[in-house]
Order: structure tokens, then sequence, then C-alpha cells
């Protein structure tokens, strides 16, 4: 009767299998495995399913590339009524991948049933993250997916290497899936003193023991934004002299007795007469007086007032330069990121059934 | 290249000091308003200045009208360094006497240095001349002439005006048929106002 079942399923399975034979069908890896399931051969299906299993496993592949052979060896088993090797297989599969659920248009109800109960009793859970992730402590989240094979109770904790509590993120009931967060410090609101930390699920089987405990390494890292350098101050050379030399005032003086002899000079360099002359003495006067307010203008000491207001304005732009800077750096300084890198995920305890 | 022109009024007074066949010496005098026009433009390091005076001479001691006065100048300059200018060109001069008018042409060398001494507001400035060729109109022959001219030029900071107070001297040497000389000696005061604008 068995038998018959069987035979009736991969007809079934046959007729209305060409879109799932995508799907769930013969890939590379276990091509050989699943023709000799499809050729009703289940032993030899099985074999070949367990050797090509057994490769991969050593050679590290994925979950995802596993999940073929796990759910054809499971259902050659149960064919082959071995179905405690089944139950075993199915169970091996949903610990890989909560979410797998057999093609219903290639499986028959027999098998899928089986796997269904067997998903039921498997309390395990999945860790969904991305590989890197970048949060502003206090501010982003660092989230996280879990997502579970059937209803159970979970508690999502975040731990030292050693296993120490660090923080709690959630304890209760999951049904299908459940997005925890966490905040990027640690319970003191601090950020974290380590460089990595656990993500660990234990998933708590119905009498309220753990049954599986799945974790995941976080690596850490601060990011600090490098600080501006400070503006360097304008050089010695930009500023102007703000008080006036004596050079200006001596030139003035100079330069009007110089211009008032050569007026008083004029009539003895001509070859005039050198007689009395009222302009001459008025105009080498004149001169002569503009020279000493020239003098007095120029006199050494006197604040230059528009090179006291150019130098204002060179050391309030610098000032106003380091201002700027010392606000971008405090700015910075606040601007602290945490870098999270997610490891593969680890079941560091899987009791049987 | 800066353009300046010196539009103002001028005062100019003038005397011939000693003239050694024209006893006594005429002390003249500008006293009535004269314009003077000055357009100094420069090409680079070339500077054309034209200048020109009118107005009225009184003689010392002499009652009665003034006499005309018209003197102007052409002189096409080059700046040899920066505070030197060498000009050359012609110089005429026509006043009236009451022993007749007098008309004097000269063609001219000048020299001109100048420098700001009190900032950049005050320029002092000194101009000696000597007459490469003279044509004059008097019984006597040209023997020279020689002058010069001494002052400052103050610009306004706030307005693009100039004041010019300067002293000036023309020495002239004129040689008589039976070997006396004559000298006349022209002094003045120069006061203007200009516009100067860069």
């Amino acid at each position: 009767m068995r038998g018959l079942v069987a035979w009736v399923a991969l007809l079934l399975g046959g007729a209305v299998g060409a879109r799932p034979a995508v799907a769930q069908g013969a890939s590379g890896t276990f091509a050989q495995g699943i023709r000799a399931y499809q050729n009703l051969e289940f032993g030899r299906a099985a074999a070949t399913l367990r050797r090509d299993l057994a490769r991969l496993s050593a050679a590290g592949a994925p979950a995802a590339d596993r999940v073929q052979g796990l759910v054809y060896l499971g259902a050659a088993d149960l064919f082959r009524g071995r179905r405690d090797s089944a139950v075993a297989v199915f169970k091996r599969l949903v610990q890989l991948d909560p979410r797998f659920l057999p093609d219903r248009l290639v499986f028959p109800p027999e098998v899928t049933t089986v796997f269904d109960s067997v998903r039921a009793l498997t309390k395990t859970v999945a860790i969904v993250v991305s590989p890197d992730t970048q949060v502003a402590p206090g501010a982003d989240n660092f989230g996280a997916w879990v997502v579970a094979s059937s209803f159970q109770t979970v508690e999502v904790t975040l731990r030292y290497e050693d296993g120490a509590p660090f923080r709690s993120l959630y304890a209760g009931p999951i049904g299908d899936s459940l997005r925890v967060q966490w905040d990027g410090l640690d319970a003191a609101g601090q950020l974290p003193p380590v460089g990595r930390v656990l993500l660990r699920v234990a998933s708590r089987a119905p009498t309220g023991e753990i049954s599986t405990i799945l974790q995941l390494p976080l690596d850490l890292r601060i990011v600090r934004p490098d600080t501006l350098d400070w503006p360097a101050p304008p050089p010695q050379s930009a500023f102007l002299p703000e008080r006036a030399g004596g050079r200006s005032a001596v030139r003035a003086l100079l330069g009007s007795v110089l211009v008032s002899g050569a007026v008083l000079a004029i009539p003895s360099v001509v070859g005039g007469s050198g007689g009395p002359s009222g302009s001459r003495v008025a105009v080498a006067g004149t001169v002569g007086i503009a020279g000493m307010v020239g003098y007095l203008l120029h006199r050494p000491g006197r604040p230059l007032q528009a090179n006291i207001r150019a130098n204002q304005v060179l050391r309030g732009a610098w000032q106003q330069r380091v201002a700027n800077a010392t606000a971008e750096n405090a700015r910075r300084r606040g601007d602290v990121r945490l870098a999270v890198h997610a490891g593969p995920a680890t079941v560091i305890q899987a009791r049987a059934p | 290249m800066r353009r300046a022109l010196l539009l103002a009024g001028l005062s100019l007074l003038a005397r011939a000091l000693v003239a050694q066949t024209l006893e006594p010496a005429g002390i003249v005098s500008v006293v009535s308003t004269r314009v003077r026009s000055q357009d100094p433009r420069g090409f680079g390091r070339l500077q054309l200045a034209v200048s020109y005076v009118e107005g009225k001479v009184d003689s010392a001691g002499v009652g009665g009208p003034g006499h005309d006065l018209v003197e102007g100048s052409v002189l096409l300059g080059a700046q040899a360094l920066p505070w030197l200018t060498l000009a050359v060109g012609p110089h005429a001069r026509s006043y009236t006497l009451t022993s007749g008018t007098q008309r004097w042409v000269f063609w001219e060398l000048r020299a001109r240095a100048a420098g700001a001494f009190i900032g950049s507001a005050a320029r002092g400035y000194v101009e000696l001349w000597r007459a490469l060729s003279a044509d004059v109109n008097v019984p006597e022959s040209f023997d020279h002439a020689q002058g010069g001219e001494a002052g400052m030029i103050i610009r306004f900071a706030r307005a693009p005006l100039q004041a010019r107070v300067a002293y000036r001297m023309d020495h002239t040497v004129l040689r008589g048929a039976l070997g006396g000389t004559r000298l006349e000696t022209v002094d003045g005061l120069v006061v203007g106002f200009g516009l100067d604008w860069h």
C-alpha cells in the first residue's frame, strides 16, 4: 500500500512538476540523487544524496546549497520506511533554514505532512542581518530579523565573548519573525567598551527548556571623524604697521626744505637778480609751513587708523576661521558612528529530538 | 595714463628787476583775471603740455590802464626717470609796454624734477629751462635766456582737485649794437587750482 501511494504521488508530481523542477528540481550537485529519487530508487537516491551532502558540508557550503539535497533525502528515507531518519533529516533542514517549505507540487502530502510536523516541533530560529552597518549610537538602531521555524519563546541578548550579558534586547514569544533593535550603547548608556559582542537567540521548547541557541558575532568599531586643523594665524608680514615711523615725517621736513631752498635759489641759478621778492619769500614760506604740517601729520608714533582697521579685519577673519573650525570639530566629535560587522551564525547548542 | 587739466585763475606778479640799458627797471603786475589752460597728456613715457596765459600787466609806478599780456607754450616731454621729465617746445610771450609791444618766441629745453614729500598729498617740483633759440622784436640782438620755477602741488584726497603754488623767474640777456647789454628779468607768483583725475 505504501508503495502504491508513492507511485501515485510520484506520477502526480511528475505530471505537474515541470515548474517546481526549477525551484526544487534536480540541480547540478544533487542531480544524480534526485534522478534516482524520481526513478523510485530510494535507496540509491539516499546514498547518493548523503554522499553529496557530506561533501558539501565538508566544503563548508552555505545552508542554501544543502536544503535541496536534504529535502530529497528526507523524502527518500521516508519512502524507504525509515521515518526516524527522515525526521532527523527534516529537523536538520529546519535548523538550517527555518523558513524552508517543501514544494507541495513536487512532494506528496505524505512528505509535507511529516515535514510540517517536524517543523512545528523544532524550535529554532534564523538571524537575518546586514553584513555591515553603521549607526549613530543613541540615535540610530542596529536592526536584525529573527525568523522562527514555529511559534516559540525566545530570548534575544547581546553578550560579551565570555558569555556574560551585555544587553537584553527581547524576551518573549515569536510567531513568524521579529525585528530586534539595538541602539549601539551598553546597559549604562555608554559606547561599547569591547570590540566584539555576540547576538544570541535562545529558543525555548514548550517545556521551558532551551532547545537551540543561535549566536552571531558582531564586530564593533567606533568611527570618529577626523577633526580639522586649526587655521594658521596670518604671518606677521601680512600685518601693516599700526604706528607711523619717522621716515614720512623726516621726508616732509626735508622735502619742504629742499623745495623752499630751490625757490629761494632760483634767482641765483637762472642768473637773475637776487633782490628781495615778496612772492618768492611767500612761496618758500608756504612750502615750509606745508612741510611742518606734513611733519605733524606724519609724526613718529602716530596711530595709523587705516592700517589698524585693516589689521583688525585680518585678525577678525582669522578668528572667524578658528571659530568655524572649533564649531566643526565639536560637531565632528559628537558625530561618533558605530560600525557593526556581522559574522557567520553558529548553533552552539542543539538538542536532539 | 594720467590726465590732468589745469583750468583756473592764475595770479602772476611780474617785474623787470634789472635792465641795464633800460633804466630804471619797470615793475609790472598782472592784476586782472587771467585764464591759463594747461593740458598735459601722457602718452606712455611721453607728455604733451599746453599752457596759455592771458591778462594785463601794469608798470610799477605808472598809472593808467594795464597792458595786454599773452603767453603760451607747447612742450613735448619724455619721462627720463620716475622723478625727472625732459621737455622741448616753443614758448611765446607778448606784452605791451609804453615803448611798444614785445613779442618773444623761445625754443626751450626744460628739465623738471618732482617728487612727493608729504605722503601722496603734496608734490614738490623744480623746473629749469634754457632757450635753444629765440626770436624777439626788439632792437637788441638776443644773447641767451633761461629760467626756472619751483613750488608744490597739493592734491585733495576726497576730490579730483589740485592746488599749486610756485615761484617762477625768467631771465633774458639782450645785446645792443653798441656792445651794451640789457637784462630783462620777469618773476612771478603762480597760484592755480585745477581738476586732476587719473
